[in-house]
């Protein structure tokens, strides 16, 4: 069974607030030198494929869009267990939407062969779109679930626990399909080791451009989004406080249904 | 109504604490890092974060070492990490110091239990033990399954351990150990202790394994400084050690034992960056959020001297550790090279977190905020793997030719 994680490399989204800045050029976060990490769920997507693998046996293989720096993240998917892992890195799909970057991952599964099961995280931590799993599903032509807890092997196929509001959806599903991840207790990555580390910086990791790919120009880059940002701004929160004056009976009173009043109790 | 100013409140630690810490890098000393390296660190560094920092206050507090640890970082691959083979996964030394140092940025007391897991119980096996020890013992404390210590210094000689008083005398088949051994990190919890004693052949290294007739080992209580390790006393009334258990390798006497200490001393100039780096990050957040007089107090020049000087120093150690490692490295690097570095960096750490507390007024001396104990474990890496000032004399005698030891 083949199964490919697909990562993106973003900047960390546990940064504190105060270091997040906004270019007003490209309308994208500062990179300004801060760390760079898998986007969460994307993490959470490659510890349930590692543990699939570890019950049913297969091959994982992790596919990336994104800058060449993005080799570093693949290189901590391969330490934490991956097989193998390629790198989609053109300067002409730098500024693609959702649908660009979903062409791309598409080409490059096409380009691995096949895949049984794709997998992706349920949102990005830096956008949260949430639409690149389900448009890649769409792209290959196969069938996809979304929020996606856990899985188990079933009749051949696997039972998927897809979260929903008061509780868990199960699927059966079928490979292939393509589902989109979120964490779960029991998906929580786990820490490469250092032999690991050091066995996954020796293995190479393929960049395949556009060229590669064949891709067509005018579905990936700034010139195909499909959706502009016109506007990006840093939410400010202000904290204000407000005195109930008169005797300790009425202030409690006061307070109390000031608290019904929103909610909190 | 009583007065009532919100502006001025304290933030709850917790404010502070969620905002993980996400590393100190002003001169981008990342770069010069390899990806293998960062990803080490930034290995250790999430360990550090969701395994050690949310118990180890609670263990400080009780005086307590978090045992369940040990199988962690076995299992993570970290304990003589640096050696090659026998279960040991070889990586850089620039990796090595990356780990020391992050392990640090959690507690002191972790970091020296892999200090001595590592540079004192690990390498002088694989530098100065038979094959056979190498493969009885190398693995299991790779992986944390078994532990171990290191016992030079004794209650009348620390700074000049040739004067010591343990002695091993043969007896056929075996040693007979006599002495004893004092300030033994991880001494009650250990599985085999290196100890160095005086022989007819001059001084020695010997394996000395838990439940050997002879040998008991007692914790030293009412520390004030590394809470979170053990500290012991080791014994030996009339100790019997197998032939077998001497390290053959040690025939160089004491130079094999300060062949080991030079290997801790490298991490712990790593480690005191560690300290520093978090009582900075402390205390830059808490200068930034804390009003008074109407105003951050990181808005203060007093304070914006404090946190410069706590930058400038940190950046000059991470230098310094890098060109350390990297000679290292390249097995050129001189005692003397790592006896400037733990010197400086361990004194910077120390002076870093006094900075650091004093920044936190009141709150600088309640264990809510990591600052007061770090602050009281660099009392002790001021002191042990040879004191600040013996390191400036063995610095001394290097440039001046002339020994101020005596």
């Amino acid at each position: 069974m083949r199964i490919v994680v697909c990562l993106k490399q973003i900047i960390d989204p546990e940064l504190p607030a105060t270091q997040f800045r906004i270019d007003a050029e490209s309308k994208r976060q500062q990179s300004d030198n801060h760390p760079l990490v898998i986007s969460p769920y994307d993490e959470n997507a490659l510890e349930l494929a590692l543990k699939l693998k570890e019950q049913t046996g297969g091959h994982v293989t992790l596919l990336s869009v994104g800058q060449p720096s993005a080799v570093s993240a693949l290189r901590k998917g391969l330490a934490m267990g991956a097989d193998e892992a390629a790198l989609i890195t053109d300067p002409a799909i730098e500024g693609s939407d959702a649908f660009g970057v979903a062409t791309a991952l598409a080409r490059g599964i096409e380009k691995l062969g096949h895949a049984d099961l794709v997998l992706c995280g349920c949102e990005s931590g830096d956008w949260a779109d949430r639409i690149v799993g389900p448009i890649l599903a769409e792209t290959l032509h196969i069938p996809c679930v979304t929020f996606i807890a856990r899985l188990e092997k079933h009749n051949g196929g696997f039972l998927a626990h897809r979260v929903v509001e008061d509780g868990y959806e199960l699927w059966e599903v079928v490979p292939p399909v393509l589902l989109t991840i979120l964490s779960d207790e029991t998906n929580t990555p786990r820490y490469p080791k250092v032999k690991d580390i050091m066995a996954a910086s020796r293995k190479s990791i393929p960049t395949w451009s556009g060229a590669d790919l064949d891709l067509d120009a005018s579905r990936i880059g700034k010139a195909a989004v499909r959706a502009e940002v016109q506007e990006l701004t840093v939410p400010t929160q202000e904290s204000r406080c407000q005195l109930l004056e008169g005797e300790p009976e009425e202030q409690v009173a006061m307070l109390v249904a000031r608290l019904r009043e929103r909610k909190v109790i | 109504m009583v007065s009532f100013t919100p502006k001025t409140s304290v933030p709850f630690f917790a404010e502070i604490e969620m905002e993980r810490f996400t590393g100190l890098d002003y001169y981008r000393v990342d770069e010069l890092y390899t990806d293998e390296e960062r990803l080490v660190r930034n290995t250790v560094r999430d360990f550090v974060d969701a395994e050690v920092l949310p118990i180890i206050e609670a263990h400080h507090r009780q005086g307590t070492f978090p045992l369940a640890l040990i199988p962690r970082l076995g299992e993570l691959g970290v304990l003589g990490a640096n050696l090659q083979g026998y279960g040991c996964p070889g990586i850089t030394e620039v990796a090595y110091g990356l780990i020391m140092q992050e392990l640090e940025r959690g507690d002191s007391g972790l970091r020296s239990f892999a200090s001595v897991q590592g540079a004192l119980v690990m390498f002088p096996i694989r530098a100065f033990g038979t094959e056979a020890q190498k493969i009885g013992w190398l693995p299991r404390l790779a992986r944390g399954e078994k532990v171990g210590c290191f016992g030079l210094t004794e209650p009348d000689y620390g700074s000049d351990p040739g004067g010591m008083v343990t002695k091993a005398v043969r007896r056929g088949d075996h040693y007979i150990l006599n002495g004893s051994k004092l300030w033994i990190t991880n001494g009650t919890i250990s599985d085999v202790a290196v100890v160095w004693a005086r022989t007819d052949e001059g001084i020695r290294g010997f394996l000395v394994e838990k439940g050997m007739p002879g040998f008991t080992a007692r914790e030293i209580e009412g520390k004030f400084s590394l809470r979170a390790s053990v500290t012991s006393e080791l014994i030996f009334q009339d100790c019997r050690i197998p032939r077998e258990n001497l390290l053959p390798g040690t025939a160089q006497g004491l130079k094999a034992a300060f062949a080991c200490l030079n290997q801790a001393r490298y991490g712990i100039a790593w480690g005191a960056v560690g300290a520093a780096m978090t009582c900075y990050d402390v205390a830059l957040k808490y200068a930034k959020t804390r009003v008074q007089f109407g105003r951050p107090i990181a808005g203060f020049q007093l304070v914006q001297q404090k946190l410069v000087y706590m930058l400038t120093e940190i950046t000059k150690a991470q230098l310094l550790c890098l060109r350390l490692g990297q000679l290292k490295q390249a097995e050129h690097v001189h005692h003397t090279q790592v006896s400037l570095a733990k010197m400086n960096n361990v004194d910077k750490a120390r002076e870093i977190a006094r900075l650091a507390r004093e920044i936190l007024g009141a709150a600088g001396i309640v264990d809510e905020y990591p600052v007061i104990r770090h602050m009281l474990n660099l009392e002790t890496l001021y002191t042990y793997e040879g004191t600040h000032d013996i390191h400036t004399l063995v610095l001394g005698q290097d440039i001046t030719d002339l020994s101020a030891f005596a």
